[in-house]
């Protein structure tokens, strides 16, 4: 009798087991949006991968793959790329996709009020061939240009039109801030900003799944410890990120395994190139120091990167010496070598800047954003004041931290920066280039940094198909960058997630969760 | 002079009151504990061995040195360890003391100031005016204070402008917990207040003439601070809790000026990998320091009242 108790329990069991597959993560942030034009920022765009696709995406290596276009060849010489479009598709609400959707979404994507519209700075125009074919003309060659749209996600015309969502707004948002009708494997059935979103799959979706989830819940978590505590009693399946002195200690626990890697992110300090005067603490409305290279070279050689990593990060992450890791496409090896730390060289530089006694100035920073971000600039603070310069630290959650860079409330910030391209040339377009909407250039760089070689530059690094030239640019401008000190490279974020050890998944080093690689067993 | 005070010191101890408060180990223990916690807390910049906030003084290598043991890096030593950023945790509870208390004291002071006027008016002047504001009070009771201060602390941030949040981010939570404090103050002294004013000596204060302020202050007040005194004792570690609550949510002290409440709750970020010193200490002292104001209220109250005798 007992026996037979057992094994209907257990039939009961493994029968729910195969049946729902409930899937529960936790992040640190919660997507400021769905709308995949709106921000530009890898919570967002990383979330919305797995509801959203682009005409092309990234496979478990990175690669590029077909997605929304099933082939793409180059037109004449270097004029542009043509797509050919992926057959019956559909999107959530069941509407078919085709070219015009494609259309729509570039003039979306591209247009003023886009955060994304640097995406679009090689492109001269779109144009419809047929329903299911389509051209992307470009100003000059580009032989990169599908590897830099896996990001751009196709959203259905009529059902942005019929909701008044034409146009993204980030600001104040509109229908598609909260609603997503995407094409890809899941759908959003429920979206509580701040609370949770629920996901399932798209029925109708045109690949074949590999997953065996059933609904996904997403909960922003923001105090990591609480986050560790939901991993470690099974609350939730999966975290990113695990904070990083949690991971030795998850690691050895057998319910659950630490997925560790490098990801493509660099952390850096960015200065308020532009401002003509300080806006912050007693200084304020004094004239701008970080104006001067030397000072910003001497807050390079200031900042003691090795003890940070050391402590803050427990030895998990490696020096930054540019804007990208050595992992990258176009890594300049002539200038990977970082400022050293020394206080008496920077106090020398910004004696002789003129500031002996130092100044005092507003630095900004994240709290959710990057991993132990607002420790590390409590640290940043402590250096520079040992070398002269008293930083006043304004720690910030990122949702209020982008408007404030936005507008122009900093004279120092920190940023994390990974390129999505995958490719050096991706920071120089959005960090380094002199902004300017028109252009779509320069569309992160908050501090207006400005340098007419590297401006001349970057059209060129876009369209040089031969890799040994495209190299002597990318060094030169990585040159550039490092004697200007344009902004100081502190250090490459690692990554750090957190699964429970029946789950199987895919960590990729843009630390996007791809969803549709998750296995429950 | 001298021997006027030297009798009146006589006289306190003879009282019945040194008497009771010196047979009771606890009162005695509790009173200690409260003089050295507080005596440390003032004198906070002169006994901690490092300046917490002063940057300079930070040596990010000191990180997570355990209590006792000297650092591998640069072999400085540290009584209770250091936290993330090398600072000293002792220095760093000894500053966070002196916020806790300051915030304390600050917001009792002002319930007790906001509740007693009131009470006092409710009780003498009745009417309306009874009705008014102890129907307000009735209100505000049936929320937790915590929520109210929380409501109140809220909507404050929300109209100070960002860049001065975190200098008046004291002054709110002091405002924000005295305002959920008051109504006790105002509820015992008004029901003091009614018991005195039936008795002679108000008829005879009312009868000679004196003006209804004269009264309440000079004949009446006297005779109601006992409780009250009591009440302040209790609602003290009451306010310090409150705080520590407010800051270990995260909407109190600012990690720039960080109370105890906000050193448990940067503490409990390490909770997990083993740094368990910088939880443990501010949480320790948190305890001492609510555990001995609150046995000494309670003491207050069995010593004052006439009843227990």
């Amino acid at each position: 009798m007992r026996q037979i108790g057992m094994a209907t329990a257990l039939c009961a069991l493994m029968g729910t087991h195969a049946v729902a597959e409930e899937f529960k993560w936790a992040g640190t942030t919660d997507p400021q949006t769905l709308d995949p034009h709106a921000v530009n920022s890898a919570p967002v765009l990383g979330f919305l991968n797995n509801v959203y696709e682009g005409l092309v995406r990234r496979g478990k290596d990175m690669t590029i793959e077909p997605a929304l276009a099933t082939s793409w060849e180059p037109i004449g010489e270097g004029e542009g790329w043509r797509f050919k479009l992926r057959e019956g598709v559909t999107f959530h609400d069941g509407a078919a996709f085709d070219a015009e959707d494609v259309q729509f979404s570039y003039e979306r994507a591209s247009g003023e009020a886009a955060d994304t519209r640097s995406w679009f700075s090689p492109v001269a125009s779109l144009e419809v061939v047929d329903p299911y074919t389509i051209d992307i003309k470009t100003n000059a060659p580009n032989p990169i240009f599908p590897d830099s749209i896996a990001n751009w996600m196709i959203v259905d015309k009529g059902w942005a039109e019929a909701n008044a969502a034409a146009t993204p707004n980030k600001e104040e948002g509109n229908f598609a801030t909260l609603n997503a009708n995407g094409t890809g494997a899941f759908k959003v059935t429920a979206r509580e900003p701040g609370l949770r979103t629920v996901l399932e799959p798209h029925d109708g979706w045109w690949g074949e799944a590999e997953h065996n989830i059933t609904r996904a819940e997403f909960t922003p978590i923001q105090n990591p410890a609480t986050a560790v505590a939901a991993l470690l009693s099974g609350d939730v399946d999966f975290i990113n990120p695990v904070p990083i002195q949690d991971a030795a200690r998850l690691a050895s626990n057998p319910d659950v395994n630490v997925i560790q890697g490098i990801e493509a992110r660099v952390i850096m300090l960015g200065f308020g190139h532009e401002a003509a005067e300080l806006k912050y603490t007693g200084d304020a409305g004094k004239p701008n120091p970080f104006q001067d290279a030397k000072v910003r070279q001497a807050v390079a050689h200031a900042v003691n990167v090795p003890a940070i990593l050391q402590t803050i990060m427990r030895g998990n992450a490696e020096p930054a010496s540019q804007l990208v890791s050595p992992a990258m496409r176009g890594y300049s090896e002539a200038n990977a070598a970082r400022p050293a730390y020394d206080v008496e060289a920077a106090k020398a530089l910004l004696a002789e800047a003129g500031y002996p006694d130092g100044f005092s100035f507003g630095l900004k920073c994240p709290n959710n954003r990057y991993l132990n971000d607002e420790a590390v600039c409590q640290g940043v603070v402590s250096m520079l004041a040992q070398a002269g310069i008293t930083a006043e630290l304004d720690a910030m959650p990122v949702q209020n931290y982008w408007p404030e860079l936005r507008e122009d409330n900093f004279d120092m910030y920190l940023l994390g920066w990974s390129p999505g391209t995958f490719d050096a040339e991706h920071p120089l377009r959005f960090l380094a280039s002199t902004p300017n909407a028109e252009k779509k250039l320069g569309s992160w760089n908050f501090g207006g940094y400005s340098n007419a070689r590297i401006d001349e530059m970057l059209p060129i690094i876009q369209s040089e198909i031969d890799d040994t030239k495209r190299q002597a640019m990318l060094d030169e401008a990585a040159e550039i960058l490092q004697d200007e000190m344009a902004y100081v490279p502190l250090y490459v974020q690692p990554l750090v997630w957190g699964v429970r050890s029946n789950v199987e998944m895919t960590q990729r080093p843009d630390n996007f969760f791809i969803l549709r690689w998750v296995t429950v067993n | 002079m001298s021997t006027s005070i030297g009798l009146r010191l006589r006289n306190a101890l003879d009282s019945d009151f040194a008497y009771l408060f010196l047979r009771s180990p606890v009162a005695v223990l509790s009173a200690f504990v409260v003089i050295v916690l507080v005596l440390a807390a003032i004198f906070a910049p002169l006994i901690s061995p490092q300046d917490p906030f002063n940057p300079i003084e930070l040596n990010l290598m000191n990180g997570f040195t355990p209590p006792g043991t000297p650092n591998a890096f640069t072999g400085e030593s540290f009584w209770l360890g250091t936290d993330d950023q090398g600072r000293d945790v002792f220095s760093t509870i000894l500053h966070g003391m002196r916020i806790s208390l300051f915030v304390g004291v600050s917001a009792v002071s002002f319930a007790l100031l906001l509740g007693v006027t009131l009470g006092l008016l409710a009780g003498y002047v009745g009417g309306w005016t009874d009705t008014i504001i102890m129907r307000v009070a009735d209100v505000q009771l049936t929320f937790p204070a915590i929520l109210v201060a929380m409501l109140i602390f809220g909507i404050a941030k929300g109209i100070t402008p960002v860049e001065y949040r975190d200098q008046m981010a004291i002054w709110v939570l002091i405002l924000a917990i005295g305002l959920s404090d008051w109504v006790q103050f105002a509820r015992v002294v008004r029901g003091a207040t009614l018991v005195e004013k039936g008795r002679e000596y108000v008829q005879a204060a009312q009868l000679i003439g004196r003006r209804p302020g004269a009264i309440m202050l000079r004949h009446i007040l006297p005779n109601v601070l006992s409780p009250v005194l009591v009440i302040a004792t209790i609602s003290l570690a009451l306010a310090i809790i409150a705080e520590a609550t407010l800051s270990f949510l995260g909407v109190g002290a600012p990690p720039t000026q960080p109370s105890l409440g906000t050193l448990i709750r940067i503490g409990q970020g390490f909770l997990f990998s083993g740094e368990w010193w910088i939880l443990l200490f501010p949480s320790l002292t948190l305890l001492a320091l609510a555990l001995s104001v609150n046995l000494l209220g309670d003491w207050l109250r069995d010593a004052l009242n006439p009843r227990l005798k």
